[in-house]
C-alpha cells in the first residue's frame, strides 16, 4: 500500500467518525424527545378533557350554559328532556357505593388468596395459581359484561324473586358491585403476593422461635408487614373499579334519578354516563358533559389515591417498596 | 518513551475520595502492574486511562493524564469514542457479545466503518493469531463464542481488543475468573503482546505481578505508596507499608 | 398448642384455601359461559361472512330445466327442485319474519353460475347462490314462454308452494333474488388487524425509544425521575379517559391527515398513547436483563453510544420487545371503552383506515346495545378474544421463562 492510498483510507474512515459522532448525537435526541413526548402525555390529557369540560359552564357558552352548583349537587340526569338537567351529584354517590361496596367484597377474598399463594400453597398449585390471577387480569372489560350480562343478572334476578323484590333483570347495583369485585381481584390479590413474598423471612422466623405456628405468623406478621403493598393494591384495584366503563355499563341499568341506596335497583355510575346513548348523540352539549363527568372521575380517583396514601402513612407498614 | 504520565489525579464518586494525588509514569511496551487489596483505586486508575469513569454519574477528577508526551486526554478536544479505540481493554471477566467468534473481532473495526470483507478478515486472522487463538478456531469461526471455555473467550475479548490495532492495553484483573492453565496462557500471551502494546494490568495476584510485569505501582486507600521497577518493588520496597503488603501481612 | 389455638389455625388455613377456590371457580365459570353459550355461533361462515345482509339479484339467462337427483339426506322440512337441483326450507328469523332459506345445491345445478345483475361494484361477476341465502323471489320461463314469479314476500313465500309451481310450470329458470345471510365479522376482524398493524408502527418506535432513553441515556436526575413519575401516572388514568382525550385532541391531528369523522387511525393514535406504559415498562425490564458487561466490552471497543445500544443492546433484548408487542396486541383486541369513542360502534364490513369501523371488542358492545341483546354473537365473539388474548399471554409467560432461564447461564 503506499502512502497516497493509505491517505485515502484515512480521509474516509475520519468522515465515517465524524458522520458516527453526528449520528449520535440526533438519535440520543430522538430517544430523549420520545421520552419527553411520552411524559407530557398525561398533561395533554389533563388539559383537552378539562378545557372541553369546563365549556359548557362558561358564559362563553351562550344559552345552554350550566351551572356548576347545579351540576355537582344535581340529582338528575335527564339529556332527553327540554330543557336537559345534567346533576351530577348522586351519580358520583352512586359510584362510590359500587366501587367500594366491590372494594369491600374483593379485599378479603384478594389478600387471603395472595397469603394462600405467596405462603401456603405447594409449589406446582402456586403456578396454577399465579396464571389463573394473571389470566383473570388479561380478560378483557368486554367480555366481562357479556359475562355479567349473562349470568350475575340472572342470579341477582333470581335472589331477587326470593325476596319478592323486582328487578330490572338483573339489572342493578348488586350486580356491578359482583362484575367490579371480579374484575379488581387480579389487582389486589397480585400486588398483595409481591408485598407478602418481601416481607423480610427473619421477621417470620422471630414470630416462630417465639412459639407462634405458622398460620398465626402469617395471619399476626406477614400479613401486617405487608400491609404498605397490599393497600398500593387496593389503591391501584379502586382505581380500575372508578374507571371501568364497558362492562359496567352493561349490567348498571342507568338510572336517571338518584341517588339508589337498594342494592337491586338499577344504578348509574360516571363512567357508565359517560357512555350511554354514545352512538345517538352528535356534538353539543350532551357530547360536552361527558368530558364534564370525565374531570369529576378523574377527581374520584385522585382524591381516593389522596386517601389511601393518609390511611398507609396512618396505619404503617414495615415493607419498603 | 512514556506511554502516560499522570500528574496529580485525584478522583471522586460522590463523596467518596478513590484517586488522592496520584502521580506517575506508564513506559511503553512494558507491562505496568497497578496492585494492592481491593478497593484501593487501582481498577479506578486503569478506568481513567480510557475514560470509561464518563460512564459512572457523579464523578468529579481534577489533575492530568498525558498520553504520548503531550495529549491531556480528559481534554473536552478529545473524542473520547476515538481514545477508546487506541486504549484497549479487556475486562475482569471474559465478556464476549453472543454473537459469532469472527463477528465479535470484527466488532470494532466495523463500529469505525470498516466494511470491506477482506480487510476484515485479515484483521481477525492477524488478531486471533495475536491472542494465539487462532490455531483452536480457525476451523469455527462461525460459532458462537459463548460456545468457547472461559479462557478462551478471555483470549478472543484480547483478540477483540488488538484488533483496533490500540497503542495501550489495559486489563482489569483478566485472570482472576480462570483456572491456572488458561491463566498461564493468558502470562505468556502477554509477554510476547508487549513487544506491540503498552499493557497495564490490575491483579490481586502478587506472583503474577512479579512474573509478568515490568513496572510495579502499589496502591492503599487511594493513594500511590510505591511505584518503580518490578524487581526493586519486590525486593527492596522502601515503604513499610509496601513491605507488609508483599509480605503478605495483609490484604 | 392447645386446641382453640388449632381449631382457629385450621380455620385460618381454610378461609385461605376457600379464597384461592373462588378464583378458580370465577375463571371456570366465564370459560364454561362463553364456551357454551358461544361455541354454538361460533363458526367459519361467522369469520368470513358480512355483518350486513345484502340483496342480490342473479340472473342464470334462462337455463332450461333438466333432472337433478334429490339429496339422500331426505329430510322433512327441505323441498327438493329436481329440474334445477336446489332445495329450499322454511324458517323464521329473530324477529319472528318468515325466510326461505337455501338448504342443498347439487354438484351441476345451475344456481352455481349465476350472474350478479344488481347495481354497484359487483355486477356482471359470476355468483354461486350460497347455502342459508334467504330466497326473496325466484323467475322462472312456463310453457308458453311468459315469465312468472314464485316465492313472494306475502304472497307465497313458503318452500313448499315455491318449489312446487317451479317443479309443475318451469321450464328454465331466469333470476332468483336473494339476501345474503350476514351476521358475520369479517369486517370487525379486518378492522382489528388494522388497529393493530398502525398502532404497533406508532407505539413500538416511540414506546421503545423512550425506553431507551430512560435506561441507556438519561442521566441519573430529577427530570428523569420527573420522566418515569408521568408515564407511571398515565397507566393509571381509565381507557375511557383516553377515550375522551381522543376525540378532543388527536382528532385535530387526524383532521390534518383530512379525516373528519371518528376513524381507525384516529383509534389507533389514541391507542399508541395507551399503550405507552405498557411498552416502555417492558422495553425496560428487558434491557435491564442485558448485562452491562456487554455495554461496558462494546464502549471500549470505541463504539458510540447509538452503535452500542443498535449493535448490542437492543438485540439482546429482542425477546423482551416480543413480549411487550404480544402484550400490547392483546390490549387492542381487548380494549373496548376507548375505540367506542374514537372509532364510533357502527359496524363495518369493509373498513377503511379513514372511516369509523369497530374492533371484535366493540362489535361486541355493538351488537348488546340494541333493543335486542344478541347474545349468540356476542359470546362467540367472546370466544374468539378470549382465545386470542389469553394465548398471547400464555405465549408471553412462555417467553419470559425463556429469558430468564437463558441469562442465569
Amino acid at each position: 500500500m503506499d502512502r497516497k492510498e493509505k491517505k485515502t483510507i484515512q480521509a474516509k474512515l475520519d468522515s465515517f467518525h465524524s458522520r458516527k459522532l453526528w449520528q449520535d448525537k440526533i438519535m440520543k435526541r430522538i430517544f430523549q424527545g420520545s421520552a419527553l413526548l411520552a411524559a407530557l402525555m398525561i398533561f395533554f390529557i389533563s388539559y383537552f378533557v378539562i378545557s372541553r369540560g369546563i365549556q359548557p359552564f362558561l358564559s362563553s357558552y351562550g344559552d345552554e350554559q350550566q351551572s356548576l352548583i347545579a351540576f355537582i349537587s344535581g340529582n338528575r340526569w335527564r339529556p332527553d328532556i327540554a330543557p336537559p338537567v345534567f346533576g351530577v351529584g348522586f351519580i358520583i354517590i352512586n359510584t362510590l357505593l359500587t366501587s367500594l361496596g366491590a372494594a369491600v367484597l374483593s379485599f378479603p377474598i384478594s389478600v387471603l388468596t395472595a397469603l394462600f399463594i405467596a405462603k401456603i400453597a405447594p409449589p406446582k398449585l402456586r403456578a396454577v395459581l399465579t396464571t389463573i390471577v394473571e389470566l383473570l387480569a388479561a380478560i378483557p372489560s368486554i367480555v366481562y359484561g357479556v359475562f355479567a350480562a349473562g349470568t350475575i343478572t340472572g342470579l341477582v334476578k333470581d335472589v331477587g324473586d326470593i325476596f319478592g323484590i323486582n328487578t330490572y333483570g338483573g339489572n342493578s347495583m348488586f350486580a356491578v358491585i359482583i362484575l367490579l369485585a371480579i374484575m379488581i381481584f387480579p389487582t389486589i390479590t397480585s400486588l398483595s403476593v409481591v408485598a407478602i413474598s418481601a416481607v423480610d423471612r427473619s421477621l417470620e422466623l422471630g414470630s416462630i422461635a417465639l412459639g407462634a405456628s405458622q398460620m398465626e405468623t402469617n395471619f399476626k406478621v406477614v400479613l401486617t408487614s405487608a400491609k404498605s403493598g397490599i393497600f398500593a393494591g387496593l389503591a391501584l384495584g379502586l382505581g380500575r373499579a372508578f374507571g371501568e366503563a364497558t362492562a359496567v355499563s352493561m349490567v348498571a341499568g342507568n338510572r336517571m334519578i338518584g341517588p339508589t341506596w337498594n342494592p337491586f335497583d338499577i344504578t348509574r355510575t360516571l363512567t357508565s354516563t359517560i357512555l350511554s346513548g354514545m352512538h345517538e348523540t352528535s356534538p353539543g352539549l350532551d357530547y360536552d358533559m361527558r368530558f364534564s363527568v370525565g374531570i369529576i372521575l378523574l377527581l374520584v380517583i385522585l382524591a381516593t389515591n389522596f386517601m389511601i396514601q393518609v390511611i398507609k402513612r396512618k396505619v404503617g407498614g414495615v415493607t419498603h417498596e | 518513551m512514556l506511554a502516560f504520565k499522570v500528574e496529580n489525579l485525584n478522583l471522586w464518586y460522590e463523596d467518596n475520595h478513590a484517586l488522592i494525588d496520584v502521580s506517575m509514569d506508564v513506559p511503553r511496551n512494558q507491562v505496568t502492574a497497578l496492585i494492592g487489596p481491593s478497593g484501593c483505586g487501582k481498577s479506578t486508575l486503569l478506568r481513567c486511562f480510557n475514560r470509561m469513569n464518563d460512564l459512572i454519574p457523579k464523578t468529579k477528577i481534577t489533575g492530568k493524564i498525558l498520553m504520548k508526551g503531550d495529549v491531556e486526554i480528559r481534554d473536552p478536544s478529545v473524542d473520547v469514542v476515538k481514545l477508546r479505540t487506541d486504549v484497549g481493554m479487556v475486562f475482569q471477566s471474559p465478556n464476549p457479545f453472543p454473537m459469532s467468534i469472527f463477528d465479535n473481532v470484527a466488532y470494532g473495526l466495523r463500529c469505525q466503518g470498516i466494511k470491506d470483507k477482506k480487510q476484515l478478515s485479515a484483521t481477525v486472522e492477524r488478531s486471533l493469531r495475536q491472542a494465539a487463538l487462532w490455531d483452536e478456531v480457525k476451523d469455527s469461526l462461525q460459532r458462537n463464542a459463548l460456545k468457547l471455555s472461559g479462557g478462551q473467550q478471555q483470549r478472543l475479548c484480547i483478540a477483540r481488543a488488538i484488533a483496533l490495532e490500540p497503542s495501550v492495553l489495559l486489563m482489569d484483573e483478566p485472570t482472576s475468573a480462570l483456572d491456572p492453565i488458561a491463566t498461564a496462557k493468558i502470562e505468556d500471551l502477554m509477554q510476547s503482546l508487549k513487544q506491540m502494546y503498552t499493557i497495564v494490568i490490575v491483579t490481586h495476584s502478587m506472583s503474577q505481578a512479579a512474573r509478568i510485569s515490568d513496572q510495579t505501582a502499589f496502591f492503599l486507600l487511594g493513594e500511590l505508596i510505591e511505584a518503580g521497577p518490578t524487581a526493586e518493588i519486590f525486593q527492596v520496597p522502601k515503604d513499610k507499608r509496601t513491605e507488609d503488603y508483599i509480605s503478605g501481612k495483609f490484604g | 398448642m392447645n386446641k382453640a389455638r388449632r381449631r382457629k389455625d385450621i380455620m385460618r388455613t381454610s378461609v385461605t384455601w376457600i379464597s384461592a377456590s373462588l378464583a378458580v371457580l370465577v375463571l371456570t365459570s366465564i370459560f364454561v359461559f362463553v364456551f357454551k353459550r358461544g361455541a354454538g355461533t361460533f363458526s367459519w361462515s361467522m369469520l368470513k361472512d358480512d355483518y350486513w345482509s345484502k340483496n342480490y339479484l342473479v340472473a342464470f339467462g334462462d337455463v332450461a330445466a333438466n333432472d337433478f337427483a334429490p339429496p339422500d339426506t331426505d329430510s322433512e322440512d327441505e323441498f327438493f327442485s329436481r329440474k334445477f337441483g336446489f332445495g329450499l326450507a322454511d324458517s323464521v328469523d329473530k324477529e319472528n319474519n318468515q325466510l326461505m332459506l337455501v338448504t342443498t345445491v347439487s354438484a351441476l345445478s345451475p344456481l352455481h353460475e349465476g350472474t350478479i345483475t344488481t347495481a354497484g361494484p359487483d355486477q356482471g361477476k359470476v355468483m354461486a347462490i350460497p347455502l342459508n341465502a334467504r330466497i326473496r323471489r325466484i323467475d322462472y320461463l312456463d310453457q308458453e314462454n311468459n315469465v312468472k314469479s314464485t316465492g313472494l314476500l306475502g304472497q307465497d313465500h313458503s318452500a313448499e308452494g315455491a318449489i312446487e309451481r317451479l317443479e309443475q310450470e318451469a321450464t328454465a329458470i331466469r333470476e332468483i333474488y336473494f339476501q345474503s345471510t350476514g351476521g358475520g365479522i369479517r369486517g370487525s376482524i379486518i378492522a382489528t388487524l388494522m388497529l393493530i398493524g398502525l398502532t404497533l408502527l406508532f407505539s413500538l418506535p416511540l414506546g421503545i425509544s423512550a425506553a431507551i432513553y430512560l435506561h441507556e441515556v438519561a442521566p441519573r436526575n430529577k427530570v428523569t425521575d420527573w420522566i418515569r413519575a408521568a408515564v407511571e401516572m398515565l397507566a393509571g388514568v381509565p381507557s375511557i379517559i383516553f377515550g375522551l382525550m381522543g376525540v378532543s385532541m388527536l382528532f385535530r391531528v387526524t383532521n390534518l391527515f383530512g379525516i373528519t369523522t371518528q376513524s381507525v387511525l384516529l383509534g389507533s393514535f389514541t391507542m399508541t398513547i395507551m399503550l405507552l406504559p405498557l411498552i416502555m415498562r417492558q422495553t425496560e425490564e428487558a434491557l435491564i436483563v442485558v448485562p452491562g458487561s456487554l455495554r461496558m466490552a462494546s464502549l471500549s471497543l470505541g463504539a458510540s453510544t447509538t452503535q452500542t445500544i443498535f449493535k448490542v443492546v437492543l438485540p439482546n433484548a429482542l425477546p423482551g420487545i416480543l413480549s411487550a408487542t404480544l402484550l400490547s396486541m392483546s390490549r387492542i383486541i381487548g380494549e373496548s371503552a376507548a375505540l367506542i369513542f374514537t372509532m364510533g360502534t357502527a359496524i363495518s364490513d369493509s373498513p377503511k383506515i379513514s372511516q369509523g369501523a369497530t374492533t371484535l371488542a366493540v362489535h361486541i358492545w355493538t351488537v348488546m346495545a340494541g333493543e335486542q341483546p344478541n347474545f349468540e354473537l356476542a359470546t362467540a365473539i367472546s370466544l374468539l378474544i378470549l382465545v386470542l388474548v389469553l394465548g398471547l399471554n400464555v405465549t408471553v409467560k412462555l417467553l419470559t421463562y425463556r429469558i430468564n432461564k437463558k441469562w442465569q447461564v
